[in-house]
């Protein structure tokens, strides 16, 4: 007769091996005194555009690098790097999302000493990016108008997630029939503390609110850590 | 598909642990995995019959157990399910709500096969060995 088999107890977090690497990245992170924000959003809901645009404010402010995460190419870090900003370029393979171990490997070739504010492009997509801790201090989604006003509803993890949510393409709402009081009580329902920008980085309107809120975050950790020095 | 991340992650787990007490066939892993999670549990059990080809596990049953999503009120001390799908402020008070459970991806135990009772183990073992680690 077969014996029966033996219980061994596990207990542990299935993402531990990526919490650990987060841990050192984030360790990292705060010996070097920087912002690392982890931007976020389904394909095409404008992170790109929206980077440029946050990139071109902080010109002559701030000290500012950026990862790129995609599948392939290395198109949206050229696009950066056009604007004169030093950026790495992720390719993921067929990877959905970037986790903490690529994160680690891209700081091996790509030193974030001397910066303010480290921006991580992941991959576009509203699901996977949610689970996996890269050690960001920041988690910043991007919802465009036209993806419809349910977003938030359809992908409450991620959104749940967030810290700052930033609703693009305001410029499109009447085109699109979107009603931005709607789209942001979505939000709000699924995750009541967030902070909400609503902007259009292809026009400009609304930037100037995020980039501020942005600059004043990095100067309130700038003081905090020369207070704590 | 980062199931397959996660199935990695998981079959990697349950190596370390069984080798740890030196059991040689992982019969059962079971998993709490919450409601509140972005893990598809069928397409987690495809992912993991591809991870666990070639480990100890390579016949293991991946047991998961659905955790409910439960949200509480601090204002009106009370735990429910979220209403309307994923409503997370209290639809008395209006407060936003905290989330107690439904966020679980974890092993809980695994049951294996010791030593003495399996035979023809040594055979994976060594497959498992010529492998590389994910």
């Amino acid at each position: 007769m077969q014996p029966a088999p033996e219980r061994i107890s596990v207990q542990a977090n299935v993402l531990n091996a990526n919490q650990q690497t987060a841990i050192a990245n984030r360790e990292l992170f705060a010996r070097e005194g920087l912002i690392v924000m982890n931007l976020m959003s389904a394909p095409g809901a404008g992170k790109t555009t929206l980077l440029e645009g946050t990139l071109k404010a902080f010109r002559g402010q701030m000290r500012v690098a950026v990862i790129e995460g995609d599948l392939q190419t290395d198109l949206d870090a050229q696009r950066i790097k056009a604007l004169g900003v030093r950026a790495h370029q992720i390719t993921t393979g067929t990877v959905c999302h970037l986790d903490a171990r690529m994160i680690a490997r891209a700081l091996e070739a790509f030193p974030v000493s001397g910066l303010d504010l480290l921006i991580i492009e992941n991959v576009g997509n509203l699901i996977c990016p949610a689970s996996f801790d890269l050690g960001e201090s920041l988690r910043v989604v991007v919802c465009s108008v036209a993806e419809g006003p349910e977003k938030p509803k359809k992908y409450p993890v991620m959104f749940n997630k967030a810290n700052v949510v930033l609703v693009n393409k305001i410029d499109l709402a009447d085109a699109s029939g979107v009603d931005l009081t709607e789209l942001e009580r979505n939000i709000r329902e699924v995750n009541p503390t967030a902070t909400i920008f609503s902007l259009s980085a292809r026009t400009g309107e609304g930037l100037d609110a995020w980039t501020n809120w942005i600059q004043n975050a990095v100067q309130t950790r700038v003081q905090t850590a020369l207070a704590s020095a | 598909m980062h199931e397959i991340s996660i199935a990695e992650s998981i079959v990697q787990i349950a190596e370390t642990k069984a080798r740890e007490q030196k059991a040689l066939l992982v019969q059962v892993i079971k998993l709490r995995l919450g409601k509140f999670t972005t893990i598809v549990p069928e397409a987690l059990q495809f992912a993991f019959e591809i991870c666990r080809e070639g480990t100890l596990s390579h016949a293991a049953r991946l047991d998961i157990e659905r955790i409910p999503m439960i949200v509480r009120c601090a204002v009106c001390d009370s735990s429910t399910e979220p209403m309307c799908g994923v409503c997370l402020i209290c639809s008395e008070c209006g407060f936003p709500l905290e989330i107690i459970s439904g966020e679980e991806l974890e092993i809980e135990y695994i049951e294996v096969d010791s030593e003495q009772e399996v035979s023809q183990c040594n055979q994976h073992q060594n497959e498992f060995q010529s492998r590389p680690m994910y």
